[in-house]
């Protein structure tokens, strides 16, 4: 039932977009409102359609429809609702709805709220309509895809009793939030492209930035917010301790926002002066078009990727998309080439004009640069009849000189005057420049980052962050915090990006330049040096969760040796899908993050764990989370709007913008949420076992004889700690030696002390003279002695010198010779 | 100098910069793409030299010592051009086709890291190393199907025994 109401959804949404598109052409074509009035209507009732397919589909997923073919291929019963209702975006064809849906509420926004956010209301008269006729066309195509080639309410013959899950990959915050957020990216580039077409349409080529500029920040906010997310992902998730592959995949959600940067600057650029005309048509047409391609190369065989295997139906559509948008944008560029020049002469490279050109310049040719890398095999097979294939290290080393130059731009262009010639006011203003520079190489250089490359790369970062705090200063002093005049949120808001970029720039530094991984076996107890790092390996512990078996080792974590953390990285064996997956758990530190992947166990007790160090990492992500304040900031509506002089206007309080603002806030924080959790697979409440060489920490026993012990009165001897429990049979295993040692050494200077934890005085008298113990037995009923002990389980045993200091840690059943090992090695024998 | 002139100039650049930067590191870093007949074709010549070949992957073949680590697989021939797979009728029908024809070329991998979550029979396999003397594959990096999507178009066991006869989709 749910199906065949889903399909005519979509269908009838399909035939309202084309007419909502097909009423607004004849509107301007006649000029008769009502037939623009019924075309919005149309466009509203598009949503409204779409709306209810994308909640019937939830609905399928939440009431286990295995009918419907989709939903028997990404979910189960047994899957929690929340991932349940992130499943409805899991595959191709509920993506293609929920884009579908988007691009509806994006027309109908775009059409139904003409000129409100227009500074001057009737020059964006004309505009609209034309970018309502486009938008709602796309809107069909979209939705005509969805339906025909790919359509998610498809049925099955045969109704399995369950589905087939979830991909345990998918299963993460991250991934619930990232495809929402490229969608929204993807479609909010339609609009500036709808715009753009418009503009060329109706020769209002100077007007529509103005228009769009709005559309475009969300667009490219929502693209950077989901790249981040999904770069997170990675991270938290895949276990190869990185966070970008270059994968074609990648690329394709990173073309567009290269794009889409270089269209915000050129934007604001047209509308401080008029110029860069021609420059936005083509970048707003580009991004556009890129869009497209990423969505196109992923489905059509063109890349070779681990992404893009399978050749699905819907290439040729796509390409043919892609061709008429750059093509139909080329076309009416070159017939309307006379309203495109700009109204003042070119200036100079060292003017801010210059440098925006260059910024321009620079963004493109990265993009450029990793088109190419994506389609290196198709190009060089076919220049030269050889494929060659692109690496992340061809990546990094075309684009991180791009990238360094891109950073310089940012740093100098501020420092520019407007017009040529203006080096000048470098020598002026170039001060904070300079000293952030200095600042961050001898910051950098102290840490211990010091080659070369990476010191060019920090003072490029130094230079770039010291202007761009600078001119925050700048502003603030200027005009005071929060009344900077008409564009004061937009300026906070792009140096603000900046700095975050330059935050990022240095995170990408610290984890490419100074990579750090190795492999480790361990053994229960004993210490093992990773760099600064000591690892101790407690104990293995395997459980069943849901739909999988989880194995998992704690490692307790100590740096310079202090304890740090206990870390629980996993194996989950998932058996419906006869995969394992290993789970990293990590450590976050502002220098690096310890990033631990478990990926064997054994029944000898050993495990072996992939040890990545990620220097700088975290600049990374807070470099993301400063970006995205600022892009938020960026929309920040400016307070005093340009009101005819001597018009009194009450202001009204603006509900629209404090919904989208909340809204903004509301996605910082899931950013936040999903993007910066200090420490994955972190076990909470473990503190960690002295190490051997420090301090054993003291405590006051008391007896079963009703005496005390205090550890410090023990001074000048060797002590046996044996931690223990009546009911645990690997403790009563080593009671027998432990008591044949105690009688040996004895005589020797040597002390064993027995510690009940958590247990009553009566089972442990009991026990010990079954066993004819003679060494002291002593309670720790609220385990206030085990806990700075670090014991995870029992029994532990630890050889403490007679100095005080821990010699020795045996977790588990110690054996005997080892002790007597450590007992000889300590009395000097 | 006229601003125009020093715009351009730079822009060449800026240009002449990034073909460099393209065709010096196509020409250092970059790696021959081939399949495992191609690979054959070349004889000793591919010997020490940076490749990417795919293949599918033979699940009986997967050993694996965690405690090095250490996995061995065999890889099948595969057609490496898109229109070609399409002819035989899909990505799952050209890896299927593949590990059950005894005639395909093969390919032994070694590959001296953690296994893979998605080393699997009739998996595909982008392998990234060099080819050793003794006529195996030294792989420096693994890739394998992304679960993301599509996986629904990769018959395994799995879907086979829950859905019923596969649909091509």
């Amino acid at each position: 039932m749910l199906a065949e109401v889903g399909s005519i959804l979509v269908g009838l949404a399909v035939a309202t977009a084309l007419y909502a598109g097909g009423a607004g052409f004849w509107a301007i074509h006649r000029s008769d409102s009502r037939w623009a009035k019924s075309g919005r209507n149309a466009a509203t009732a598009t949503v409204a359609l779409l709306g209810v397919a994308l909640t019937a589909l939830l609905g399928a997923f939440l009431g286990d429809q295995f009918g419907i073919r989709y939903v028997a291929h990404h979910s189960s019963r047994d899957l929690p609702a929340h991932l349940k209702a992130s499943a409805v975006w899991a595959g191709q064809e509920g993506s293609l709805l929920l884009w579908s849906f988007l691009q509806a509420l994006f027309s109908a926004l775009v059409v139904t709220r003409p000129s409100k956010r227009a500074h001057s209301p009737e020059r964006a008269f004309h505009l609209v309509p034309w970018a309502g006729v486009v938008l709602n066309l796309l809107t069909a195509f979209f939705a005509a895809v969805t339906l025909l080639l790919s359509n998610p309410f498809a049925r099955q013959v045969t109704i399995p009793p369950d589905g087939q899950g979830l991909n345990p990959l998918l299963r993460h915050p991250g991934m619930i939030f990232h495809p929402p957020a490229m969608y929204l990216g993807y479609v909010g580039l339609a609009v500036p492209f709808a715009f753009a077409i418009a503009a060329l349409i109706t020769r209002q080529v100077g007007d529509w930035p103005s228009v769009a500029r709005r559309w475009t920040v969300v667009a490219w906010l929502f693209l950077g917010l989901g790249i981040l997310l999904g770069a997170r992902w990675a991270y938290d998730v895949l276990g190869w301790g990185g966070y970008w592959g270059w994968d074609p995949v990648e690329n394709a959600g990173l073309m567009p926002w290269l794009t889409a940067t270089a269209l915000l600057h050129g934007i604001a650029m047209q509308e401080q002066r008029g110029g860069f005309r021609a420059w936005n048509i083509f970048l707003a047409a580009l991004s556009f078009a890129l869009v497209l391609f990423g969505t196109f190369t992923t489905r059509s065989g063109l890349i070779l990727s681990v992404h893009a295997f399978v050749r699905s139906d819907l290439g040729p559509y796509f390409l043919a998309a892609i061709f008429l948008t750059l093509g139909a944008s080329l076309a009416l560029m070159i017939s309307r080439r006379s309203v495109l020049v700009s109204p003042y002469p070119v200036q100079g490279l060292f003017s801010r004009d210059g440098m925006f050109v260059l910024t321009l310049v620079l963004l493109l040719s990265i993009t450029a640069s990793v088109f190419v890398g994506s389609l290196l095999p198709t190009l060089t097979q076919a220049l030269s009849g050889r494929r060659f294939e692109a690496d992340p290290a061809w990546f990094d080393r075309v684009t991180g000189p791009q990238f360094g130059a891109l950073v310089l731009v940012m740093g100098v262009c501020p420092l520019l005057a407007r017009m040529a010639g203006g080096l000048r006011r470098v020598r002026r203003r170039g001060l904070p420049a300079l000293l952030g520079a200095v600042a961050a190489v001898a910051a950098a250089a102290l840490a211990g980052f010091s080659r070369p490359v990476s010191l060019l790369g920090f003072a490029l970062a130094g230079l770039a962050g010291g202007t761009a705090l600078a001119e925050i200063g700048r502003v603030v002093a200027r005009r005071g915090v929060g009344r900077g005049g008409r564009h004061s949120g937009r300026r906070y808001g792009g140096y603000l990006v900046h700095v975050g970029v330059i935050l990022m720039a240095v995170g990408v530094i610290g984890t490419r330049g100074y990579p750090f991984e190795t492999e480790v076996e361990l053994s229960p107890g004993e210490p093992v040096d990773v760099g600064a790092y000591t690892l101790v390996y407690d104990e293995l512990r395997q459980e069943t969760a849901g739909d999988h078996l989880s194995t998992w080792a704690a490692i307790s974590v100590y740096r310079d040796g202090d304890y740090l953390a206990t870390l629980a990285p996993r194996m989950n064996r998932y058996p419906s899908f006869d995969q394992t997956f290993m789970v990293p758990a990590l450590r976050t530190g502002l220098r690096e993050d310890i990033y631990l992947v478990l990926f064997s166990s054994s029944v000898d007790r050993l495990v072996n764990v992939k040890v990545i160090l990620n220097p700088l990492i975290n600049f990374l992500w807070l470099g993301g989370l400063v970006f995205l304040a600022g892009g938020l900031l960026a929309l920040w509506p400016s307070p005093a709007r340009a009101v005819p002089e001597g018009v009194l206007r009450r202001q009204r309080w603006p509900v629209g913008t404090t919904v989208a603002l909340a809204a903004g806030l509301l996605v910082l924080v899931v950013a936040t949420v999903a993007m910066w959790q200090p420490g994955i697979g972190s076990l909470i409440g473990r503190a960690g076992r002295p190490l051997p060489g420090q301090p054993a920490p003291d405590f006051t026993l008391d007896l079963l004889d009703g005496s005390n012990l205090r550890l410090v009165d023990l001074r000048a001897q060797v002590v046996v700690l044996n931690f223990w429990t009546t009911w645990c049979p690997s403790c009563a295993d080593e009671l027998p030696e432990l008591e044949a040692l105690w009688s040996e050494y004895q005589a020797q200077g040597v002390f064993f002390v027995g510690i009940a934890v958590q247990e009553e005085k009566v089972e442990v008298r009991e026990m010990g003279s079954e066993f004819g113990l003679t060494y002291p037995l002593g309670l720790d009923p609220e385990g206030r002695i085990a806990t700075p002990y670090g014991i995870t389980a029992v029994p532990e045993t630890f050889v403490i010198d007679p100095q005080g200091q821990t010699a020795a840690v045996h977790v588990g059943p110690v054996d005997a010779a080892e002790l007597r090992q450590d007992l000889d090695r300590l009395l000097g024998r | 100098m006229q601003g125009k002139t020093t715009l351009i100039i730079a822009t060449l650049l800026v240009v002449a910069a990034v073909v460099y930067l393209i065709v010096t590191s196509t020409g250092n870093t970059a790696r021959y793409f081939l399949t495992i007949d191609e690979l054959r074709a070349m004889g000793d010549g591919a010997t020490g030299r940076n490749i990417t070949i795919s293949g599918a992957v033979l699940g009986d073949t997967i050993t694996y010592d965690p405690a090095v680590p250490r996995v061995t697989f065999t890889v099948v021939q595969v057609p490496a051009d898109p229109e070609e797979v399409e002819r035989a009728g899909g990505l799952a029908q050209v890896l299927h086709a593949a590990v059950t024809d005894p005639n395909a070329f093969r390919l032994e991998v070694v590959y001296a890291e953690v296994k893979p979550d998605l080393l699997q029979h009739e998996a595909q396999a982008i392998v990234r190393g060099q080819l050793g003397s003794d006529g195996r594959f030294y792989a420096d990096q693994v890739l394998l199907k992304c679960p993301s999507r599509y996986e629904e178009q990769i018959p395994d066991q799995t879907s086979r025994r829950v859905i019923g006869p596969a649909e091509g989709s």
